[in-house]
């Protein structure tokens, strides 16, 4: 925390942080000031002009958005003379405004109309005029309609500063417009369809193109929960109405970094109505899927897995919830009594690596990226890569990137180091210590041999500047990159998963085969839970598919058991940062489906053993168990390598193809080609 | 003829466009013709210069020798050749060709400052600078003086910026100085965009090293060692003469590192504007430098703590810096001498519109208008009479005829509802509507709006509608109290300087000329008979000899008449073009 001063703003006294704008002080003495432009986290560019305030002792009205506060400022938002501005600039808005808000999906939620209320302007003094802009909407995630547009610049500023930069102005005085670099549609400039700037935008001009008479805001039911498509396991707001979700959104909080998700987290939802959506349990009968009941699944596979005897696999995406994760460990464990238990996990990181750290991603100054690689393009853990951006871009953070090959990202850091990531954290260590930073002995006695380049050197200047450095490592690099954390600050595993985290403190962690080796070798039993990176039916006798919707693998099943979507059932997470998360059910269980920890006792109950539902004080305890942060060597963990584009494509495969993401991916392939 | 004689012919903007290139090279072959006498020859040399002065009568050859000049004006190649013959090697002018009085009057209340060396040095060779005790400031400042004096000196000269908004330079520079930062930069504003002004233009192609010279000290002053020059790319010589200035001075090492042998180092880039005007405001500028859209951010930060790339930069205008080794040369006390209390120096204004001597003019601060329109300017042509002076551009507004004992200094002119600006002056007769003019800034103003914020965005726009259905006839009543709490919003609410002062035109106008828009309005006439579609031919047809001339000129087809007898104007199909107007010999159409 800074320094706090003290001010008064509409004769309320207020005391904020140092450093505060004028429009977050008066929030914080319950003021609200009247603007279309600002954007919390950003800094303010004055373009709408409705934020002016008097400050006493100045001669002219200034800008709330881009005014700090001052200790014993005396600050007046509704004098006479700046209402009357804010009323001649509204009016002078709505004069190039549609009047048709009984119709705009955005009444209710539009910062205009709300203000055309508040100022009583029912419609504008002046001579009305229409832009004549056609709307773009060929595309079905965003639809851009100029005419509405009130050039407040939030849209471009959103998407620049997460590094997209799809959108700018083009033109001058009233002939001024959003375009995209040629005013080509948005699937045509590199747009990744991530929806910031629908989030962004106060009115009509930006919005869901499938939004159109699904009803107004007010009529939906909001519930914050957790997109888990990804490592990222961003924050989501999920809208609904009658049962069926219509929108999502980022529910990080406003000036917060990590405002963001990408089109997968925003527009996936389609595929919880998809075609390829399993409703009833099925079973293999003479070489067929066939549908069958509940109670016929479950003794089938219960039975199966009493005769595997010990001899059975269990492997899991790490998408499940904690919840799920316990009930898992318990029936594999405790009612198969089977050793061999696993999660996806291991396809790309080592237990240990997901055990420890923590880091804030708001206040950290200097980003180190070890061998991992965010990128919004590829979707790859897209959210991670837009907060750095934006951490650079408004928020004077730094980025020093260490990776073999040339990740996107490269382009917003500050230094890069390039190179065999193990020989490259070394370097930078031991270029950190040779400016006299203090390290652990086994360290430095460790990095006696390295030599650091020059660019090490100036990579490590930064590292030094630092205070608050947080070091980002791909999990086979962890235990080599969490070395530069006992030198100052943090660092943290990032895995390609949600929950992987999650799962590994709810104990997921197996004791026989890993899962690669259930997949390769033969087995009596396989039982493969969620949507993995598996196509082909492994060697083994009976195969068991506990997935939502039909894959490639259930095809090949010998029983399909139909669990709950992600945003159809409670329970929590663990994200990369060590953060539990909520993850909440929004519209219930689809007709027909159970959730994984439900599905888990029920075969436990069948096979005569009772599993209890995970709790809140279970996951709560599995969650005590904290590694300390040690020297290790530097050394990197063997076959963990993976293809992050590919493996986060396979394991959201059933959104993909179920959802208008299709189109994104089809599209793209076209662009392409 | 053992003296020297120099010759040198205006190559300013409108000495060029008169054909000064072809004059200069008459000069030369001729010179160089082998009938001319060796010794002729040896003593004489012929030179481009920049701007003169006397724009309307370019152009300008000036001919030097024993210490005195001689200027012919009006000069055309074939008339150079008699030129050298009688004045240059037979001692004798041409006496027909010699300016006449005009050009003393023109003269003799000007003072040349910033402006001096501009006419005498050849602007492309850094030779002719030096000669004329150019880089000598900048030699004594970089190895005699400390910053704070440099910033001390110009501070005590009084001079304020010239680009418009004149705030003083000294206190510009002493915040520069004082703002932390381990990078800064100097800017030269050669944006100059203002319709009617062209002062640093013919300072650039005129003396560029003089604004090199200038931000050389400046960036001495602040601690600078990057230097830029925004330039408009619409003054290719400009930029021109400006490049070769610059090659030539790090030739000399005036640019570059280790200046005059000692610690300073600075360069200087050039960065040409893609024409916008709004990139003449400080902030946009910034940001095309930067390689962004030019857009204004809002200030604070202000440029001396935050400007380029985040740093501590110094703005300043091209006539600012050219003033500045010229008050170093002669002391700020000599500088201060001239000029009002509160605005010191001199100032260069271009003098356009219905003068007789159009052309640039460097004059005293708190010289009255008077002493500009009918001494300098030679007073109004054709004999008509004074209206208003224009001052200021798109952000100033019109002095009327009534107010010639103005003062031209920064406090008179704002508290007139004008101001001194970057020193565009468009001298109007009785024949400017005064309606239209405003239309004609807002129309200005508006297409050059950048559109980030709203009241310039649509409010400029809202102006035009309404001043433009005015001049067609539309006026409604009460649209004179909407022009002006549009004004007011617009200049109360917008972003920047451009937004700020756009509205000033049409205030200043009807502040002084409000029954011509009320004229407009309720009797939809213009008494300049300006406004096209305000206007109503006829024809008298006791004057009318039926000659079909106007039948003839007329394009739409609206005249109809038999021969010999007076025809008449279907005004329903009439376009007012006036063709008729001019093509009748008995002043038999009417117009009103």
């Amino acid at each position: 925390m800074g320094k706090m001063v003290n001010l008064k703003i509409d004769g309320k006294d207020v005391r904020v942080d140092e450093g505060l704008n004028l429009i977050e002080a008066a929030a914080a003495a319950g003021v609200h000031v009247p603007n279309l432009c600002y954007m919390k986290g950003m800094k303010g560019v004055g373009a709408c002009r409705l934020c002016l305030v008097e400050v006493e002792g100045g001669k002219a009205p200034v800008i709330a958005c881009n005014t700090k506060v001052k200790d014993g400022m005396v600050v007046a938002t509704k004098t006479d003379r700046v209402q009357e501005v804010r009323k001649f600039v509204l009016d002078l808005i709505l004069s190039m405004h549609p009047l048709d808000c009984m119709t705009c999906t955005k009444a209710g939620v539009c910062t205009l109309q709300q203000y055309a209320y508040d100022f009583d302007i029912k419609e504008s003094s002046f001579t009305r005029k229409k832009f004549g802009y056609p709307t773009d909407q060929a595309n079905p995630f965003i639809k851009r309609d100029p005419e509405y547009c009130v050039l407040c610049s939030r849209c471009v500023r959103v998407c620049k500063a997460q590094g997209t930069n799809v959108l700018e102005f083009s033109g001058r005085g009233v002939g001024a417009k959003v375009v995209t670099a040629q005013d080509r549609p948005l699937q045509e400039s590199g747009c990744t369809f991530c929806g910031s700037c629908v989030d962004a935008c106060p009115v009509n001009a930006l919005l869901e193109a499938d939004r159109s008479r699904k009803g107004r805001e007010w009529e939906y039911e909001k519930v914050d929960s957790v997109c888990l498509s990804c490592g990222s396991a961003c924050g989501i707001t999920v809208s609904s109405k009658d049962g069926e979700v219509v929108k999502i959104s980022s529910a990080a909080s406003e000036g917060a970094a990590e405002k963001y998700i990408c089109a997968i987290g925003r527009f996936g939802f389609d595929s919880l109505n998809s075609e390829a959506r399993l409703r009833t349990p099925m079973k293999r009968v003479n070489g067929e899927l066939r549908d069958t009941s509940w109670e016929d699944a479950l003794a089938t596979v219960a039975e199966k897995l009493k005769a595997a005897d010990g001899e059975a696999g269990f492997v899991s995406t790490a998408n499940i919830l904690n919840e799920d994760a316990l009930a898992l460990k318990k029936l594999a464990a405790d009612v198969v009594k089977t050793k061999n238990y696993d999660s996806s996990v291991t396809l790309y990181a080592d237990y240990d690596s997901l055990k420890g750290g923590s880091a804030d991603l708001d206040k950290a100054d200097l980003f180190v990226l070890a061998g991992t690689a965010p990128d919004q393009w590829a979707r790859v853990l897209p959210a991670l890569d837009a907060v750095i951006r934006k951490r650079v871009s408004e928020g004077g953070a730094k980025l020093l990137v260490i990776n073999s090959g040339d990740p996107k990202i490269a382009s917003a850091a500050s230094a890069v180091l390039k190179g065999e990531e193990i020989a490259m954290i070394e370097q930078l260590a031991q270029a950190v210590i040779s400016k006299g930073v203090k390290a652990p002995k086994e360290m430095v006695s460790a990095l006696a041999h390295v030599d650091p380049s020059d660019a090490a050197m100036a990579a490590a200047d930064l590292f030094v500047a630092a205070k608050s450095p947080v070091v980002l490592a791909a999990p086979s690099l962890y235990k080599a990159a969490a070395n530069l954390s006992l030198i100052k600050e943090e660092a943290v595993s990032v895995p390609f998963e949600a929950n992987a985290r999650g799962v590994v403190l709810m104990g997921l962690v197996s004791e026989g085969k890993k899962f690669k080796e259930m997949l390769s070798s033969r087995s009596k039993a396989l039982y493969v839970i969620g949507e993995v990176p598996v196509d082909k039916r492994p060697d083994t006798d009976f195969l068991v598919v506990q997935n939502s919707h039909m894959t490639d693998l259930a095809t090949q099943a010998d029983v399909v058991l139909p669990s709950t979507a992600a945003l159809e059932s409670d329970g929590t997470i663990v994200d990369y940062l060590g953060r539990v998360k909520e993850v909440r059910c929004t519209i219930g269980a689809a007709s027909g489906t159970k959730s994984h920890a439900d599905i888990f006792a029920e075969v436990a109950g069948a096979m005569g053993s009772a599993v209890k539902k995970g709790k809140e004080a279970d996951v709560k305890k599995a969650l005590k168990a904290k590694t300390k942060a040690a020297f290790s060597p530097f050394k990197r963990e063997k076959d963990l390598d993976v293809d992050g584009e590919r493996f986060i494509e396979a394991i959201n495969k059933s959104t993909i193809n179920g959802s208008r993401l299709l189109w994104l991916k089809e599209s793209e392939k076209g662009v392409l080609a | 003829m053992k003296d020297n004689t120099v010759v040198r012919v205006c190559m300013g903007p409108a000495g060029i466009a008169a054909g000064g290139k072809a004059v200069l090279e008459a000069f030369r072959e001729t010179l160089a013709d082998r009938n001319i006498d060796a010794e002729v020859k040896e003593h004489c040399s012929s030179h481009q210069v920049g701007c003169l002065g006397l724009c309307a009568r370019d152009v300008l050859v000036e001919i030097g020798r024993n210490g005195s000049k001689t200027s012919y004006q009006y000069v055309k190649p074939d008339m150079v050749g008699r030129i050298v013959a009688e004045h240059i090697v037979g001692g004798t002018p041409v006496k027909e060709w010699l300016v006449d009085e005009t050009f003393d009057t023109f003269y003799r209340k000007q003072v040349k400052i910033v402006l001096a060396d501009c006419g005498r040095v050849d602007p492309e060779d850094i030779d002719s600078y030096i000669a004329a005790g150019g880089y000598e400031p900048t030699r004594e400042v970089l190895m005699t003086w400390i910053p704070d004096d440099v910033i001390e000196e110009i501070r005590m000269s009084g001079i304020r910026g010239r680009g418009g908004a004149g705030f003083p330079t000294g206190l510009k520079w002493e915040l520069a100085r004082r703002s932390k930062g381990d990078v800064k930069y100097v800017i030269c504003n050669a944006d100059e965009g203002d319709p009617g002004a062209f002062m640093d233009r013919a300072v650039i192609e005129g003396n560029p090293h003089s604004v090199i010279e200038g931000m050389l000290i400046g960036a001495f002053a602040i601690g600078a060692n990057k230097g830029y020059v925004y330039i408009r790319a619409e003054y290719p010589l400009a930029v021109e003469r400006l490049k070769l200035a610059i090659k030539q001075a790090y030739e000399r090492r005036f640019l570059g590192r280790a200046i005059f042998n000692t610690q300073f180092s600075f360069d200087i880039e050039i960065r040409l504007g893609a024409g916008a005007f709004v990139c003449g405001e400080e902030t946009a500028l910034i940001a095309s430098i930067e390689g962004e859209r030019g857009m204004p951010r809002s200030k604070p930060p202000f440029p001396v703590n935050r400007g380029l790339w985040q740093r501590p930069t110094v703005i300043n205008n091209v006539e600012t810096l050219a003033n500045v080794p010229y008050i170093i040369r002669k002391g700020w006390a000599w500088y201060a001498s001239y000029g009002t209390e509160k605005s010191k120096g001199t100032k260069v204004f271009a003098l356009t519109g219905k003068i007789r001597n159009q052309g640039l003019i460097e004059v005293p601060m708190g010289i009255t208008l008077g002493e500009i329109i009918h001494e300098i300017g030679g007073g109004i042509e054709g004999n008509r009479a004074l209206k208003a002076v224009q001052t200021g551009g798109p952000s100033g507004g019109c002095i009327p005829a009534g107010m010639l004992d103005l003062n031209v200094d920064y406090e008179s002119l704002a508290k007139a509802g004008s101001i001194v600006g970057s020193g565009g002056m468009i001298v109007l007769d009785e024949d400017n509507c005064m309606v239209n003019m405003a239309k004609y800034f807002i129309q200005f103003t508006q297409a050059e709006s950048c559109g980030k914020c709203v009241p310039c965005r649509v409010g400029t726009k809202r102006l035009l509608e309404i001043l433009t259905r005015i001049t067609e006839g539309q006026g409604k009543e009460g649209d004179i109290e909407r022009l002006e709490r549009l004004s007011r919003g617009v200049k109360t609410a917008s972003l920047c300087g451009l937004g700020q002062t756009a509205p000033n035109p049409v205030l200043s106008n009807l502040r002084y000329f409000r029954e011509e828009f009320e004229t407009h309005i309720r009797d939809k006439k213009c008494p300049a008979k300006v406004c096209k579609k305000l206007l109503r031919y006829s024809i008298l047809e006791e004057y009318c000899k039926g000659c079909g001339a106007c039948m003839k000129a007329c394009p739409a087809d609206a005249i109809s008449g038999d021969k010999k007898k007076p025809h008449r104007i279907n005004p329903d199909r009439c376009i007012r073009c006036g063709a008729c107007f001019e093509a009748c010999k008995f002043k038999s159409v009417a117009r009103d």
